[in-house]
């Protein structure tokens, strides 16, 4: 089977200032993968270049089915990718409207999304009248919308309080046990990578390399109560370890 | 809103007041208000000045008319392609900077004395302000919006609509400045290109025959002429792009 992300070799540089060592790294249709590295390792610029917005200098990326859109990106801009002027309704059905779909199809999914999320959005209020975690929850919403093969999260919950963060990520698992699409999670919360991963790549400072995988065979679902149990503890200590040697703390 | 509207209209009214029983100024010049709304009563009722009125409205829709089909357009496309609009951005930043009156002599040799030289120059003036505003809107569009929306597949004609929305808060901006604009080269070029009937010949032809009541009554008329056109732009904005800079 064909990886849904396959990079190899990959540098990027802005100016003189090397961003991304030699990035390789592959995920497989149906897995989550976390990366996890501290702040300013380029991990905002390794999705860029997955999504297409940014071009690489060396090496080669393949993202399976981005140029039929396939692929959904939650940027960590998000407040800035909702449309001000459109209604939540508006927001939630925009990537659909975009590929001609009928308004009937497009209100049904609108709803059907709008019913799996566990905090409740008002459907004709405007982005602004949100909340910031209510705006980053419509922006994840819509990258749903689509059933994307591939899902690029940056950050996808650091807006969220605790509570609704365990709602999201129960959510997400929820959601990748019905549809399966691969999943590449940058989060700062080793908590977050070990609670929704099977797999975190932990980065090195820049330029960066993957220096330690991480491997999370816990199975799914992994409810909220995943995070008492003694697996997760080994996971997350297997973690924390692996980023204290890789980042030579 | 409506409470500092009647306070501002009642401080004009008594400083008016106060000014003219005072004798601070010449009631020649200045005469009082009441006789001066009397003024404007009788000819309004008299129905005298309604060609007046219809004319000139006639004249600034058209030339805003003209203007907005021009800059509109005008302002999406070049705000769109950077490098023309770096390149043109000199010449439209120095014609909008020509005052309209300067040109009224270009444009009476290219329209002769008619309605078309009046409408030519006020809409010449006021399409540079929409085409400015509105490229301006366009440059500054948000780029993670626009990027978000091409990642989800959108076509060039659905980035050109996000676009135009994006650029919208500036172009009412640049509409609502537009629209002032007209209706000042409109009424100067009544008062002083010739005409046989509008507000600026109105003001005119009172100042000829010593009417200053009639004159204050006209001038008013313009004012609330460019009062509620400006209203109407700024209840647009707020109903139409009542998301801006939130």
């Amino acid at each position: 089977m064909r990886d849904a992300i396959a990079v190899r070799g990959l540098h990027k540089s802005y100016g003189e200032m090397g961003v991304l060592g030699r990035i390789d790294l592959k995920v497989a249709p149906g897995e989550i993968v976390a990366l996890f590295g501290p702040n300013g390792c380029g991990k905002t610029t390794l999705m860029d270049i997955l999504a297409g917005l940014v071009k690489q200098e060396k090496g080669s990326v393949a993202v399976e089915g981005r140029d039929a859109f396939a692929c959904s990106y939650l940027t960590q801009n998000y407040r800035d990718s909702l449309l001000p002027w459109l209604r939540v309704r508006g927001n939630l059905g925009f990537p659909l409207r975009l590929r001609g779909h009928t308004k009937g199809q497009v209100a049904d999914a609108v709803q059907a999304i709008a019913d799996l999320s566990p905090v409740r959005l008002n459907l004709d209020a405007y982005p602004y009248q949100l909340s910031g975690g209510q705006q980053q929850i419509l922006a994840f919403l819509r990258a749903l919308i689509t059933k994307p093969s591939i899902l690029l999260l940056d950050e996808p919950f650091s807006a969220l309080d605790y509570e609704n963060t365990l709602a999201m990520r129960t959510l997400l698992q929820r959601y990748w046990q019905e549809h399966r699409p691969a999943v590449l999670a940058i989060t700062h919360d080793i908590e977050e990578a070990v609670h929704v991963a099977s797999r975190i790549l932990i980065l090195s400072r820049k330029p960066s390399r993957i220096v330690r995988v991480v491997r999370n065979p816990s199975p799914y679902p992994r409810p909220p109560s995943f995070l008492a149990s003694a697996g997760f503890k080994k996971a997350k200590d297997n973690a924390l370890s692996a980023f204290l040697a890789g980042v030579s703390l | 809103m409506k409470a500092n509207i009647a306070f501002g209209v009642l401080a004009l009214l008594v400083a008016w007041g106060l000014a003219a029983s005072a004798g601070l100024v010449d009631s020649f010049f200045l005469p009082g208000s009441l006789e001066t709304f009397q003024e404007l009563g009788d000819l309004l009722a008299g129905g005298e000045i309604g060609d007046d009125i219809a004319l000139t409205l006639g004249r600034i829709a058209a030339a805003f008319s003209i203007a907005a089909a021009i800059g509109l357009p005008a302002g999406l496309a070049l705000g769109m392609q950077p490098s023309l609009f770096e390149r043109l951005e000199f010449l439209v930043d120095f014609f909008r900077s020509i005052p309209a009156t300067a040109l009224f002599p270009l444009f009476l040799l290219v329209f002769g004395i008619s309605d078309s030289s009046k409408i030519a120059v006020a809409a010449f003036s006021s399409a540079l302000i929409i085409l400015f505003n509105t490229a301006y809107g366009v440059r500054h569009a948000k780029k993670a919006r626009l990027q978000a929306a091409r990642l989800m597949g959108a076509n060039r004609r659905q980035l050109t609509s996000i676009i135009f929305w994006e650029s919208l808060p500036q172009t009412l901006v640049g509409m609502r400045t537009a629209v002032s604009l007209s209706i000042i080269v409109i009424v100067v070029t009544e008062m002083f290109i010739g005409t046989s009937a509008g507000i600026g010949r109105l003001i005119v032809d009172f100042q000829y025959v010593y009417n200053v009541p009639g004159m204050y009554a006209a001038i008013f008329l313009a004012g609330v002429i460019g009062y509620l056109a400006n209203l109407a732009f700024a209840l647009l904005e707020k109903r139409v792009v009542h998301w801006a800079g939130r």
